[in-house]
């Protein structure tokens, strides 16, 4: 049985994804995000924490770095000791990048991670046994463990604030690993909504929390797949290729005008979130 | 024609060594060569120069446990990631060579070491009850060789013993 | 030249002095078994205490997901290579001074792989499901991710700690019928005729005895280096700065070795004082086994630097930082201190006088273990703490004391392990220490005979 099914579906099982793979076939999810549109008002992050059921961990558990942001706002300052640097803080939103070759899928013992079918890279709570080694192996460390059994902890939750509760959310136990879903949730209620009206999800139909809550329309969300979805267009527009490392225009002198680039694109991890930022003198 | 088991103890593995020599060259009515074993405290691979070639067939055992062991682990890793993983992980293959390579080495191993030890129980007979003739100063320094005889031939047995400084000769009837 | 054991020593003396072990040891036996117990409670403690209220007590963050517990686990399985090096590579090597100290050497082997064992377990943060991890057919119809280092660590650990307690015990065979043979009441008589299997030392069961030994032993080596090279891939085959390294395996195969045999020299001292093996553990053994170290270290040594050079010239700028990091960051004391113990300490083994002084030769093994213990975590804890990530740079994470709590335990388990084995089992093997002075006094008889045919 197995055996048979190995040797009969040996080509299939050779394949590597998604370099010499066939392409994602319905959806692959994707999004970018325009850090020069973006103003750092984190209320993509609060957006988040209501979205996915988030434990609020307080002050102390935060200081002790057992957030569990799963989007947060990263800042950096030019530190070159100019007078006139061109801007004060840099924004970065940072969340799961949904890696097409994820470094956390290779190394988890008990497979709770795994590669979707619409291009997500999810996560198994239930099969989580906590070992931590996918946070290890994140280059973006956008993995949050639950350090402790949040649902019960005091003020995790504020009593008047059980209410907001996302019940299409799970909340998570002790000792599992958690992170960015992409908003999966709102992805399958798209999906069977148009399923049951025998079609594909169309641009716009589905938004994540976070792009919903940008007042900058900062990030854009949808199906790579779709050529004419705002993603694809402006992936297309910016010449950032899913399954390429080191876009051409890296290599040119002098570069280019566009601004599209993934983070840690030479780790070839492939991952799904498209940044938009014009390359300053002094990042340099 | 009634069986006699008869265990001599002996100073030295020299002495032991002689008389086995002795048994080996002399044709005793009543008894065969095969029938004798020696009984040391340490191992004397030399003692094959006189007791002759005797088998030891443990490493089939290892050759046979080792190949299964590989071949095993290879069909069930190989066989649970084609039929469990039906999803991408990491842009790897479903079924990665360099990870099952490693396990199936592992395997390998696994397979020789178990198997070898078995073998090694089923070759020296092992667990067994021990022979009612055994002296514990075999165990200690003394050198034993236990023969199992007619009664015709105990006479001259004992006597091949007793003249190569045999310290203790034990006896008894056996079935 | 001194003799590494007497050759006239009688064989019912060896029987004796070993089986003594057995019985009476020294009185410092039982205070060392005391304070293990209580080094295992605390250990105890705080594995309860972490797995009731979670693994936030360990003083974890985001970022920064793996500490001590990892650490130590590689400190122990590379702990245990050195009894796999006495008793199988020693062994084809013909080098019989091995023979009365491997048998503790292989019960190190052992006994520091379950230790080992305890941190994949406390590590885990969900413990009460670690059976998800391990392969076997079950309802859920589901298996491992079989691509896992972790798992390969599982898998090659399972095997090496299955076949070292096959090889230790197939190896004390003989000396359990001799234990048989001379203990005749109690729970021990009982224990020994079992376990003894009814060997009565025939030319048969010897014969075979000799080809499994070997065949295990030849099993054992490559097994040995492929365990600590898996445990190397646990970093090497990750994408982080500081751990993707090509050289880890060898690295991580000599670092083990070493720490090893500096722990085969602490407890040849403890054994040879608590259990009065003054006759067989002797001076000469002693100063073979330092030389083994100094060795190994020198070894150590340049793949160490091996490590850092191909660092610093590679042009990878994150694992640079990382390098430059260790050296001047949070963790400098420690990095510093392990370069000292690892590389500069063992210099003193070069000395001859110092090499079978008994009270130096202590303090040294066990700063070269504290060493190859601030190895392991110089390893772990700075790539996480300077990654590719500037989020996660500069986030020095000082380990909490449940987690300390759980090192300070593990030795209390691994000693209490050893010790009570020690007083059940012969922990000098018998029938090899009667080999060694039977082929020995065998040379000097041919020598005499020798010299008399050239007068």
């Amino acid at each position: 049985m197995s055996v048979s099914n190995m040797l009969e579906n040996w080509k299939n099982f050779r394949h590597m994804h998604p370099v010499d793979d066939a392409p994602h076939a319905e959806y692959k999810w994707a999004m970018s995000i325009d850090l020069d549109a973006c103003t750092g008002c984190n209320a993509c992050t609060v957006a988040c924490y209501a979205e996915n059921n988030l434990p609020v961990v307080g002050k102390d558990k935060f200081n002790a770095g057992q957030q569990m942001h799963w989007m947060r706002i990263e800042r950096y300052w030019d530190e070159d000791k100019r007078d006139f640097p061109d801007q004060g803080a840099q924004f970065l939103p940072m969340m799961c990048q949904h890696c097409e070759a994820a470094p956390c899928e290779t190394v988890c013992p008990a497979g709770a991670t795994n590669h979707t079918a619409d291009g997500l890279n999810s996560q198994v709570y239930n099969r989580c046994i906590g070992s931590r080694y996918c946070s290890a192996n994140c280059p973006f460390k956008v993995r949050y463990f639950n350090w402790y059994d949040y649902p019960t902890t005091d003020n995790v939750w504020p009593a008047e604030m059980t209410e907001q509760l996302n019940p299409d959310v799970t909340v998570r136990g002790k000792g599992v690993m958690e992170k960015c879903t992409f908003c999966v949730q709102r992805l399958e209620r798209a999906k069977n909504n148009a399923r049951t009206e025998g079609r594909l999800v169309k641009d716009g139909e589905v938004q994540t929390a976070c792009q919903q809550a940008c007042p900058t329309n900062a990030i854009s969300f949808g199906n790579l797949v779709e050529p004419e979805s705002k993603v694809a267009k402006q992936w297309a527009h910016q010449q950032v290729e899913l399954a390429r490392e080191g876009q051409a225009k890296d290599e040119q002198e002098g570069g280019s005008k566009l601004r599209g680039y993934r983070i840690f694109e030479e780790l070839r991890a492939y991952p799904s979130v498209m940044y938009l930022e014009r390359v300053r003198e002094s990042a340099i | 024609m009634s069986q006699h088991h008869i265990l001599a103890l002996f100073n030295n593995f020299d002495e032991a060594e002689q008389a086995i020599a002795e048994l080996r060259s002399s044709t005793i009515k009543g008894f065969n060569f095969d029938d004798l074993t020696m009984k040391s405290p340490i191992e004397h691979p030399e003692v094959e120069g006189v007791l002759g070639q005797r088998s030891a067939n443990v490493q089939w055992f290892t050759l046979f446990g080792a190949l299964t062991g590989g071949i095993l682990g290879f069909s069930l890793i190989a066989g649970a990631q084609g039929n469990f993983f039906s999803q991408v992980k990491g842009g790897k293959p479903i079924i990665p060579l360099p990870p099952d390579f490693v396990l199936t080495y592992e395997m390998f191993i696994l397979g020789g070491v178990y198997i070898t030890v078995l073998g090694f129980l089923v070759c020296a007979g092992l667990p067994a009850k021990r022979s009612s003739l055994y002296s514990a100063k075999v165990s200690e320094d003394q050198i034993g060789l236990l023969v199992k005889v007619d009664q015709s031939a105990v006479g001259t047995i004992k006597a091949i013993f007793t003249k190569h400084q045999a310290l203790e000769i034990q006896e008894e009837a056996g079935k | 030249m001194e003799k590494d054991i007497r050759e006239d020593i009688a064989w019912a003396k060896i029987n004796g002095d070993v089986l003594k072990s057995l019985e009476t040891p020294r009185p410092l036996y039982w205070v060392i078994l005391l304070v293990a117990l209580a080094m295992f409670g605390v250990g105890l403690g705080c594995e309860i205490y972490q797995y009731n209220i979670g693994m936030g007590v360990a003083n974890l963050n985001n970022p920064h997901v793996w500490g001590l517990y990892i650490a130590t686990f590689i400190f122990w399985i590379g702990m245990s290579h050195s009894g796999t090096l006495l008793s199988a590579i020693l062994h084809l090597m013909h080098a019989d001074w091995r023979k009365p100290i491997y048998r503790f050497a292989e019960a190190m082997t052992t006994f520091s792989l379950m230790t080992a064992g305890l941190f994949v377990m406390v590590h885990l943060g969900r413990l009460w499901q670690f059976y998800y991890a391990v392969p076997y057919p079950n309802e859920r119809w589901t298996w491992p991710n079989f691509q896992s280092p972790l798992l390969w660590d599982a898998m090659a650990i399972f095997t090496y700690l299955s076949s070292s307690v096959i090889f230790l015990y197939v190896g004390m065979i003989p000396d359990l019928a001799i234990a048989r043979d001379n203990i005749h009441s109690g729970w021990r008589k009982k224990l020994y005729t079992l376990l003894a299997l009814g060997w009565e030392g025939t030319d048969r069961q010897w014969r075979n005895f000799r080809v499994t030994y070997l065949t295990v032993a030849c099993f054992l080596i490559p097994l040995a280096v492929s365990v600590h090279s898996i445990v190397a891939s646990d970093f090497a085959m990750s994408q982080q700065p500081g751990w993707h390294v090509t050289s880890f395996p060898p690295y991580f195969v000599a670092g083990a070795l070493y720490s090893g045999c500096a722990a085969i020299i602490t407890l040849f001292i403890i054994l040879r004082y608590v259990f009065k093996f003054e006759e067989y553990m002797t001076m000469p053994i002693l100063r073979k086994v330092v030389r083994l170290t100094f060795a190994i270290a020198m070894v150590w040594t340049y793949l160490n630097l091996i490590e850092y050079a191909s660092v610093w010239y590679s042009h990878d700028e994150a694992a640079k930082a990382v390098l430059i990091q260790k050296a001047t960051g949070p963790y400098a004391p420690f990095w510093w201190m392990m370069n000292f113990c690892g590389s500069v300490v063992p210099l003193l083994m070069m000395v001859k006088r110092f090499q079978t002084n008994i009270p130096m030769m202590f303090a040294v093994s066990l700063l070269l273990n504290l060493g190859m213990w601030l190895e392991r975590w110089m390893i772990v804890s700075p790539t996480f703490s300077h990654g590719y990530y500037p989020w996660t740079w500069d986030h020095f994470q000082w380990p909490s004391l449940v987690q300390w709590g759980m090192v300070f335990g593990s030795f209390g388990w691994f000693t209490l392990l050893f010790m009570v084995f020690c007083k059940v089992f012969p922990s000098v093997s018998m029938y090899e220490v009667k080999e060694m002075v039977y082929h020995r006094s065998l040379a000097l008889k041919n020598n005499e005979l020798a010299e008399k045919g050239a007068h």
